[in-house]
């Protein structure tokens, strides 16, 4: 069930109904049956596979509660269990073909297996969620929970299911343990939120993303062309899931939650520390907190410094696919991240240079993450190599036309959000925070406008919404 | 008793909802300064609101029923670069007469048979035989679009009926007030070609946008420019789609029967086999195969004749272009195959 659905809205109503008239222990109730039928709509058996991971989590945290000497034991069944679970679904066959591939190369010849089961969706996104809660069970940062249905809510919680953001349980479980109150100013900032994810999903990401497959689509795309597909892409990827990271917290605040933000305009960075500062922040910080830190983080000099992230870089590229070039994106991104250390450490301009020096390094940061874009989206290594290759010169005038074109109308689609980064980054409200706020006074200038930037997102959307309708992204991961 | 803070949040909801509901019927308005109100309702009038539409194409209607065809071959380009209908009539002794447009789903071929064969005074007209690929037969995601002006009459109401389950589901009367109430469809028709072409009038040097998105489409993303698996024009059918039974319903196929049995034609349908693979056939799953099992079933139950050309070993993987088309030279060898095998077809 898609949040831009006509069954959603449905779904949406008659749950929101419900919860509000009914206490505080049924309301969770509710959430979790709720939820799992919101994720058995995508398929009848991913709720089993949901409710196994919960299970085995919420019996280990209490095994870490009742026994502390071998609350380790009951760590690695946690760990375990959540990586075997996700690992056979998403990783098997990547893993087989390699095995099969790199023994084929020194002459063994190896029988191929192919597990042919559909990856379920968002099982990425509630592992680490889960996860997160024996870890922070095991290291004393939250206590083991007894109340079965509160866990259950907390890991199937159906705004951010599927696609994030990852929320610790240590900030959302407790949110379920309290009494929640019905906040129309709340409600109200939440829909103007939710507007600007649908506005962001239906009218730019899809419409850009037309572009980007299309580019994709070719098999020798001359340059210009190529690097628009790309530029489209940089555009898609940032609107569709910053839209449902909006449509999440948007939802979730109509019931009383607050899920943290993902994204803080990720494009407007000045460096590779300060774009993982903005973009997917939840999964930044996770594997900060859970691979970096545990690794040894800074702490243990240059070299193990460069390691840390390194592994860190390339398991976080590995979540987002069983494939070598999520793989090659990460390696890509944790390179550039030892690169800026190392510089940094050499050299630190003064505040003056700083001031002049950001739009130059906003827009080299820009350009280097579109450079890993191209990575992240080329599938297909071979076509990787003859992308890069590809060279300005060899375009003909039909090519450079063309790239133009398609960079003016990604361009054009994404100027909404353009202007909604660069004037936040500048000072100007920002509709993503709005709801973090709800309880501040409210004039009247300040709804008039929200209600008629609303009713503009929708009609944009009625009017502009794409032809060809794209699932969100990160379903995929 | 709700207080006056909470009371003015409440109404603050509410102005931010009717917002959202109501400045977009301000399309209308626009839409009365811009667009041309005389225009007649849609042949679809619960999926489009009135448009100006391409005329039907009456030459192509004319040239048939000069040409009176015992036969006719409906297709998209796969059937247009496998079968010679002037090789065939040569080859078989019946006039045949084919109907190739690329890229058309199912509901246009319906169309066709329609307004082409079925009710168009063909006298002599004893079959019709469809080229189609996997479950293209039973799509439901069919998308009307001016493609179908040229085929279609100014009421097509089974379907109108058709596609307004299909694309709108259980909430096509929501889509269809929405519809009515907005006029947004109607915004789009002059508010697309204008975004497209702002951009393309800067990038094209001689300031001709029209001209420069002809170029772009026609040399820039030809099919023969696309990877193996996007020139295939149609991706593998996912396995929802392949459950034969629920897709039926909705699909334009049962009408198709009930319409040949109503004009007293034969129908035959050959499955056509996609792009193979070095060393055989394109693979198949258990879906596919099942679904292809009960669309035989199907059909022949109502006197259909049906052929499946996958593992046929005479159209291996160098007799294929790009995608799933064969190439110009293999096509009157097929044609010739084709009469050899399905010869009953023309008896």
């Amino acid at each position: 069930m898609s949040f831009h659905s006509l069954a959603f809205l449905v779904f949406f109503v008659v749950v929101l109904a419900a919860y509000w008239s009914l206490p505080m222990r049924a309301q969770n109730l509710l959430l979790f049956a709720a939820s799992y039928v919101f994720y058995g709509w995508v398929h009848p058996w991913f709720p089993v596979l949901l409710f196994a991971t919960t299970f085995i989590d919420y019996w280990a945290a209490l095994g870490m509660a009742r026994a502390p000497e071998r609350r380790r034991a009951w760590l690695w069944l946690s760990i375990v269990t959540n990586f075997g679970l996700l690992g056979f679904y998403k990783y098997f066959n990547f893993f087989a073909d390699n095995v099969v591939a790199a023994a084929a190369s020194v002459g063994w010849s190896l029988p191929e297996v192919v597990v042919r089961v559909a990856l379920p969706v968002g099982i990425s996104f509630y592992t680490f969620q889960s996860m997160s809660y024996t870890i922070d069970v095991y290291r004393g940062h939250a206590p083991a929970r007894t109340r079965f249905v509160d866990m259950a809510a907390f890991v199937s919680f159906f705004p951010h299911l599927v696609a994030g953001p990852i929320m610790r349980a240590t900030n959302l479980l407790p949110q379920f343990e309290q009494e929640r109150r019905f906040s129309a100013a709340a409600a109200r900032d939440a829909t103007v939120l939710m507007m600007w994810g649908f506005f962001k999903k239906l009218v730019i990401a899809d419409n850009v993303g037309v572009i980007a497959n299309k580019v994709f689509a070719l098999k020798d795309p001359e340059f210009f062309v190529l690097w628009a597909g790309v530029f489209a892409f940089a555009i898609q990827i940032y609107a569709d899931f910053s839209a449902y990271t909006d449509l999440a917290r948007g939802v979730a605040k109509w019931f009383g939650f607050d899920l943290i933000k993902n994204f803080e305009r990720p494009y407007l960075a000045t460096g590779p520390a300060d774009f993982w500062r903005r973009w997917n922040i939840s999964l930044s910080t996770w594997f900060r907190d859970y691979v970096y830190i545990p690794l040894g983080g800074s702490r243990e000099g240059r070299g193990r410094e460069v390691g840390n992230i390194m592994i860190t870089f390339l398991v976080s590229g590995l979540w987002h696919g069983a494939s070598w070039n999520y793989l090659l994106w990460g390696a890509y991104h944790g390179g550039l991240l030892v690169v800026s250390r190392l510089a940094t450490a050499v050299w630190s301009p003064s505040p003056a240079t700083r001031r002049w020096l950001r739009p130059l390094q906003v827009m080299g940061m820009f350009a280097l993450t579109c450079v890993g874009w191209l990575i992240f989206r080329e599938t297909e290594l071979s076509q990787l190599v003859r992308d890069v290759q590809v060279s300005p010169g060899a375009s003909t005038p039909l090519g450079a036309s063309a790239g133009v074109y398609l960079f003016l109308l990604a361009g054009l689609y994404s100027v909404p959000l353009w202007i909604q980064d660069l004037w936040v980054e500048l000072g100007g409200p920002d509709l993503a925070a709005a709801i973090d706020e709800p309880d501040a006074p409210t004039s009247k200038g300040r709804v008039i406008a929200q209600a008629g930037l609303c009713g503009a997102m929708m009609t944009a959307i009625l009017t502009l919404r794409s032809q060809t309708a794209l699932d969100f992204i990160y379903f995929a991961f | 008793m709700i207080g006056a803070t909470a009371r003015g949040s409440v109404l603050s909801l509410v102005a931010v909802l009717a917002g959202i509901l109501i400045l977009p019927t301000a399309l209308r308005a626009v839409n009365r300064l811009l667009l041309d109100d005389t225009v007649k309702p849609s042949y679809l009038p619960t999926v489009e609101t009135p448009r100006p539409r391409e005329p039907f194409d009456d030459e192509a209607a004319a040239a048939l029923r000069e040409a009176q065809p015992e036969f006719v071959v409906i297709g998209d380009s796969m059937a247009g670069t496998r079968i010679d209908p002037r090789h065939l009539s040569r080859t078989s002794g019946r006039s045949v007469a084919g109907l190739f447009v690329a890229g058309t789903p199912v509901a246009y071929w319906y169309l066709e048979f329609k307004n082409f064969v079925a009710q168009n005074h063909l006298t002599r007209v004893r079959g019709v035989i469809f080229f189609f690929r996997d479950d293209q037969l039973t799509v439901r995601r069919q998308v009307a679009t001016p493609m179908f002006d040229r085929v279609a009459r100014d009421e097509e109401p089974e379907l109108d009926a058709l596609l307004a389950a299909d694309r709108l589901g259980t909430f096509s009367g929501v889509h269809r007030a929405a519809r009515a109430l907005y006029q947004f469809d109607r915004t789009r028709q002059w508010l697309e070609p204008r975004l497209n072409h702002a951009p393309a009038a800067l990038a094209g040097s001689d300031g001709q946008p029209e001209a420069l998105l002809s170029a772009i489409n026609a040399e820039i993303f030809p099919l023969e420019k696309l990877r193996h698996y996007e020139a295939a024009d149609l991706p593998q059918a996912d396995a929802a789609s392949l459950d034969f039974y629920s897709q039926l319903d909705g699909s334009v196929l049962p009408e198709i029967v009930r319409l040949a049995q109503r004009s007293n034609i034969r129908l035959a349908f050959i499955r056509v086999q996609r792009r193979p693979m070095a060393d055989g056939p394109p693979p198949q799953s258990d879906e596919l195969t099942r679904y292809l099992e009960e669309l035989k079933a199907y059909l022949t139950e109502r006197g259909a004749y049906y052929h499946d050309d996958w593992g046929d070993p005479a159209t291996p993987l160098s007799t294929y272009a790009d995608g799933d088309h064969i190439v110009p030279a293999a096509k009157v060898p097929y044609t010739e195959r084709f009469l050899e095998k399905h010869a009953r077809i023309f008896q």
